[in-house]
């Protein structure tokens, strides 16, 4: 074909008129994610879910959103947290291809990494453009719960922290505050330590219970190791000697502060060993407790923020709405309990519409009005969902109530991740139910340090001891000591 | 002409042959749906897999000789013991006790029949879970009643407190099972000869006498079988123990089956959980054979 000044200019025109639309068109990560699941329109992608209220984002709001957008299928795959990774690893060994996208908690992040189960992304995030937007996720997210051996596995998308929730009116009685005040010699105040957090606690009690009591928290096991992992760490804990890889949760430090929860169950709810989180949600939004520590649905629906929708209709209707206020909790270093990364499966036959879903997903724009669907539990985690002056607006202490995500956040220590974390996970989940059954928690502890021990060794004290270190190393491990 | 009686051994070897070859596709597909399992999980339990390594080499007798030092294992089976020997007699005695009850054609007795032997259609992980809520603290209404009855708020902890939490098991487990022997016992005492008991009544012999001596070699072979099913299920029990308490507090009421399942489905001991299973094949075939000679069943 002869190439005619015509031609050529036409043909220029026409690139540079393409190459200027496309970036215009293109302009954030979710349109370039859309732009590009086009070419994967008519298929369908099966994502792995949290049961439950985590599961109504994809299945009300992002899933028909993003098939109206691409045409791509969203096919939920409901499962239970605590049977999430054995069906993910199951799927993986049997190598079928049903799952494509993943949630999965950042402490199973080196488990899967290592095993193969998860598809390294940081080629897809330099083909859609996904570098800038993911450098915007709150620090402590970005930096401890992306990578596993400096390739990224997995995007942070939901900003779990344990906060302190307590009642602003009771704390600012002034008759409450006198007689505190007169009985420890400071201000009753959100407690900064345990010792305070006890005293406080107690205070209460003893003036309203059985109508209210000075406060209670989620006891089952399940919950209660997050907290133990917590205060064993601001308490000055450390897991292991890091040379020997030998436990050292039965320190002092450790029996102390079991000796110390068990205590602090005397001012608290009878029967509170028995709570899980709908309980203690539904004893604080019902005003019979005046502390509690939880995630930050907590404090949404303690506003009462989207509290009238039919998917939180088991909520109970909170009769403390404006009078709850924020803090973190003693110690100043909350725990970064669970959480949730977007992952892409290894085994996916569709892993670039997976990935593109994700990344669209945890783009700025959608992970915006995502974190603010009052039903699915994801919390803030990109530096902007703090800012936003939407979500500040959604009720009158939203703006305070943000500060504190955030600073939790910056403090935040994450779940210990080793190698088969769950085994270790298991041990202080049975040490914690042995300790309110009311065993000596010197030998609980000491049992749970031999059991670690014996894991350890049968992983190999080398292989975990290298990964051990490279958790401790992280910001968010062990709080900082100045 | 031969007779026809000199022909029928043949055809006889002929539909014979026939009656295998039919029978073979259905004895293979037992086989195989059966047996091919149990032989590749003792082939598994030889080898070291783990769902978290690619390495599936050659164990040896390793995993067996765990066996031995596991001590949460051997407690495991304590527990399983524990409720199997507590639960079955109790759930024969209630049983043999309401079928010798409802003998009697007492009013509305189909309907109370059916409503008796309600929870034995429940999944028993739905029964655990509904005992969950019944012995909950702040909601059930167990503690309820036990605080109306003692006069003040009952904080009995059923999942947590080490001495309510088998009485809670047994509770759930005795609940849900105890129909399913009524059921058996009823339909066993239904038939028994009525002009044997009133021959012994007539001889002079008393309830405790006629039951000993007639009714119960009557209705034996069915209570055993009866006694085996439960047997067999109390032995693999899971369900309600997992439900209500996990096998806590700490490990305290875990049984041989939570056990298996931790080490299988969230530990990924592969090899080592089917080295479990065959110890538990063993203890259950020793104590099965035993109790079926014993019982008279094999006769």
């Amino acid at each position: 074909m002869r190439i005619t000044r015509r031609l050529f200019l036409q043909t220029t025109a026409a690139a540079t008129a393409a190459g200027l639309a496309r970036p215009a068109f293109a302009r954030t990560a979710a349109d370039r994610a859309v732009e590009e699941a086009k070419k994967y329109a008519g298929s369908t992608i099966n994502i792995v879910w949290e049961a439950g209220l985590q599961a109504l984002d994809p299945l009300n709001f992002s899933g028909p959103k993003w098939t109206e957008l691409t045409g791509i299928e969203v096919r939920v795959v409901e499962v239970q947290t605590a049977e999430m990774f054995t069906k993910i690893m199951q799927e993986f060994r049997a190598g079928t291809g049903a799952y494509d996208s993943l949630n999965v908690i950042p402490a199973w992040m080196p488990d899967l990494a290592n095993a193969g189960a998860l598809e390294p992304l940081d080629a897809l995030v330099e083909k859609y453009g996904y570098r800038d937007e993911l450098q915007a996720i709150a620090p402590t997210y970005r930096d401890n719960q992306m990578m596993v051996d400096g390739k990224i596995y997995a995007f942070p998308d939901d900003g779990d922290v344990f906060i302190l929730y307590y009642r602003k009116d009771v704390f600012e009685d002034p008759a409450n505050q006198a007689a505190f005040k007169d009985a420890h010699g400071y201000d009753l105040a959100p407690p900064k330590t345990w010792a305070q957090f006890a005293e406080i606690g107690r205070f209460l009690t003893d003036k309203y219970a059985p109508q209210m009591y000075g406060a209670a928290f989620f006891r089952q096991p399940p919950y209660t190791m997050y907290m133990f992992q917590e205060r064993f760490r601001n308490e000055g804990g450390r897991f292991f000697d890091a040379d020997s890889m030998r436990a050292t949760i039965n320190s002092d430090v450790g029996v102390r502060v079991f000796d110390e929860m068990r205590a602090e169950n005397a001012f608290m709810p009878p029967g509170v060993e028995q709570w899980g989180f709908v309980e203690n949600l539904a004893a604080f939004l019902s005003g019979q407790t005046a502390m509690t520590i939880s995630w930050p649905p907590y404090g949404r629906w303690a506003a009462g923020y989207g509290t009238d929708e039919s998917a939180l209709s088991w909520v109970p209707k909170s009769t403390v709405a404006g009078k709850v206020g924020y803090a973190l909790p003693p110690g100043g270093h909350p725990q970064l309990a669970a959480g949730f990364c977007l992952a892409v499966a290894s085994t996916s036959r569709q892993k670039e519409a997976a990935y593109l879903f994700n990344q669209w997903l945890n783009s700025e724009d959608i992970s915006m009005q995502r974190v603010q669907l009052p039903y699915a539990l994801r919390d803030p985690f990109r530096t902007s969902h703090f800012d936003d002056p939407v979500y500040k607006s959604r009720w009158p202490e939203a703006p305070e109530y943000l500060a504190t995500l955030e600073a939790g956040s910056e403090t935040g220590l994450l779940d210990l991740s080793l190698l088969q974390t769950d085994r270790y996970e298991e041990v202080l989940r049975q040490s914690i139910s042995r300790l309110w059954a009311g065993e000596d928690p010197k030998a609980i502890l000491d049992d749970a340090a031999a059991q670690w021990d014996q894991t350890t060794d049968r992983i190999g004290a080398d292989k975990q001891g290298a990964v051990y270190r490279a958790w401790a190393a992280k910001s968010g491990a062990y709080p900082a000591r100045t | 002409m031969r007779p026809a009686a000199l022909d029928a051994p043949r055809i006889r070897a002929s539909d014979r042959r026939f009656g295998l070859l039919l029978l073979a596709p259905s004895v293979l597909l037992l086989l195989l749906v059966g047996l091919f399992p149990l032989v590749y999980t003792l082939v598994v339990s030889f080898q070291q897999i783990t769902l978290f390594e690619v390495d599936t080499s050659f164990a040896g007798l390793a995993n067996y000789r765990m066996l031995l030092s596991d001590e949460r294992l051997w407690e495991s089976l304590l527990h399983t013991a524990i409720l199997f020997s507590i639960a079955l007699p109790l759930e024969l005695a209630l049983g043999l006790a309401m079928a010798q009850l409802f003998l009697e054609r007492l009013p509305g007795r189909q309907i109370f029949i059916a409503l008796l032997v309600l929870p034995t259609v429940i999944a028993p992980l739905v029964a655990g879970a509904v005992w969950r809520l019944l012995l909950d603290h702040r909601y059930g209404p167990v503690n309820q009643i036990v605080g109306w009855l003692w006069g003040e708020e009952a904080v009995l902890l059923w999942t947590v407190n080490p001495l309510l939490v088998y009485p809670a098991i047994l509770m759930a487990e005795v609940w849900q099972w105890t129909p399913f022997m009524f059921l058996i016992l009823l339909a066993a005492l239904t038939n028994v000869d009525r002009s044997l008991t009133e021959a012994a009544e007539i001889d002079g012999a008393g309830f405790w006498l006629t039951f000993r001596k007639v009714v119960l070699p009557a209705i034996w072979p069915v209570m055993a079988v009866a006694l085996l099913i439960r047997g067999l299920d109390l032995a693999r029990i899971f369900d309600v123990v997992y439900a209500l308490t996990g096998g806590g507090p700490g490990t305290m009421t875990e049984t041989i089956s939570i056990y298996t399942y931790v080490l299988g489905f969230r530990q990924f001991e592969t090899s080592y959980t089917g080295a479990i299973a065959f110890l538990v094949i063993a203890i259950l075939t020793v104590l099965v054979v035993g109790a079926v000679k014993r019982m008279g069943l094999a006769r």
